[in-house]
Order: C-alpha cells, then structure tokens, then sequence
C-alpha cells in the first residue's frame, strides 16, 4: 500500500469505530471521542485492515492520521 | 486507609499506595498536561506525605497504584472512595494515568470488578470534569446507561465547574464487563509481545 491508500483505509477504520466525521487532520487532540478505549479498538482495527502488527511503542504513537500512516509505512516495510 | 489488597489482570495490576509513591503522586499530579482537570497540588513532597497520612485514616477510601504485572513499574493511580454501605454505593476516581499508558481500560475494569465484587456495591459513579472530554468520552464508550449533567460540581478555588457523573448498577456491570475485559486482555497479549 502507498501513503494515499494507507490515509484512506486509516480514515475509514477511524471514521467506523469513532463514529464521527474525520479527516487528514484528525488527531487525539482535536477529537474528544477518540478516547482510550477508542484508541485500542482502533488499533486493533487497523491492524485487521493493514494486515500488520503495531508494537507497543507503536500503540501509544498512533495519534493522528499522519502519525498512522507513517508508522503503518515503516511496519509495510519491515 | 491502609489496606493490603492486590488486584491483578492480565498485563496490570492495582496495589496498595504508600509513602514510597510520593513522588509518583508529585509527577502525575504536577504534570501540566494531566493536571488540568484536577484540583491544585503542592510540589512539596512532605505536603503529598501528610495528604496520604490523612488517606490512611479515612475509612472506606482505598487508593490503589497501578503497575504492569510484569516489571512492576508504575503507570498511574486509582481509587475508590466515599464508600456507603448502607446504600451500596461508592465513587471511583482520582484517576490518573501517565501519557501513553495502556492500562486504562484495564485499571477501570478492575476498579469496577473490585466495587461489585469484593465491595459488593451495588452502584458505583465517576464524576468527571465536564470539559475534559477525553475522559467524559472513555466512560461513555464504556456503554456506561446512567449519565447526568451536575452544574457546578466541583470547586476549583472558587471557580464552579460541571461534572458529568456516569452511573453503573451491578446489572449494567454484567453487560459492561465482558467487552472491558476483552478489551484488557488483546492490549495483554500485544504488551507480553512487546
């Protein structure tokens, strides 16, 4: 997957387990309903999707999009 | 009050706090980005020894550290207080947990667990600042039914604040805590993985 694909599939999982509408900026700070429990769900859905496994550093970074989809590139590539 | 008890999950666990977590408590509390929902803290380390002098003679008040399983390190706190028996009721609060930490569903699920079934109360609320969104929004995803706005809950040096108090019956417990606990033990398995 390219970065345009892995921001589609990330604002798709976000958008379906947020229930809200998101968007390349989309981060923690600025959507109150991505919340800790969210975080988890969301993770393990993007994981699901992307066919990868984040570790545990990984976890606590994924706050934005940006921070998703960069991450997501570096796990795709090792 | 001083209590012995040790509450284990699977990646985390609650155990008693103790004059040892002082700087624990000066750390998350005096955290610029933790503490603005909380009421002011002294810096002082002696001042946060003499509030958990008072904690262990309060009654009915167990104030918890929560750790990983497996290194012990500290991640936050948590308690449960205020407790009534007569009505069967008690808060949780006093939640505090370190940037990046994963231990907040498990640290909640496990203060619940311990309300209804060591406690055996029959209803437990959390009362949350009602700007602070993020964490209004954790118990809300919970699936938590009861929730009320309270105008002017708390008293920040004189600013009144609302809460938004969210309410959980041993009933609700029941069809809360299966997705809770499901939910502790993936993050489990993903932090044993590393």
């Amino acid at each position: 997957m390219d970065r345009q694909q892995l921001e589609i599939v990330s604002l798709t999982v976000l958008a379906t387990v947020l229930k809200c509408e998101v968007s390349a900026e989309t981060s923690r700070k600025n959507t109150p309903q991505w919340d800790s429990l969210k975080h988890i769900e969301v993770v393990f859905a993007l994981e699901d999707e992307l066919g990868l496994q984040f570790s545990e550093e990984d976890m606590a970074n994924l706050d934005s999009v940006g921070n998703i989809v960069d991450t997501a590139l570096i796990r795709h590539a090792t | 009050m001083r209590h012995n008890l040790i509450l284990a999950g699977p990646a985390f666990r609650l155990r008693p706090i103790g004059d040892a977590d002082a700087h624990l408590l000066l750390e998350l509390r005096c955290n610029p980005y933790l503490n603005r929902f909380l009421h002011a803290t002294s810096s002082s380390v002696e001042d946060q020894l003499a509030w958990l002098a008072d904690y262990y003679e309060r009654p009915e008040d167990y104030y918890f550290v929560v750790e990983r399983l497996e290194t012990g390190a500290p991640e936050g706190v948590i308690s449960v207080y205020d407790i009534d028996f007569e009505i069967g009721s008690g808060e949780w609060g006093r939640w505090i947990l370190k940037p990046g930490s994963l231990a907040a569903v498990e640290s909640a699920w496990l203060i619940y667990r311990y309300s209804f079934e060591q406690l055996k109360l029959a209803q437990v609320y959390c009362r949350t600042v009602a700007d602070n969104q993020p964490v209004v929004s954790f118990h809300d995803s919970c699936g938590i039914p009861q929730r009320r706005l309270l105008p002017g809950h708390f008293d920040f040096g004189g600013n009144r604040v609302d809460a938004v108090e969210h309410l959980i019956d041993h009933w609700a417990w029941t069809q809360i805590s299966p997705r809770l606990e499901k939910l502790a033990q993936l993050t489990a398995r993903r932090l044993k993985r590393g």
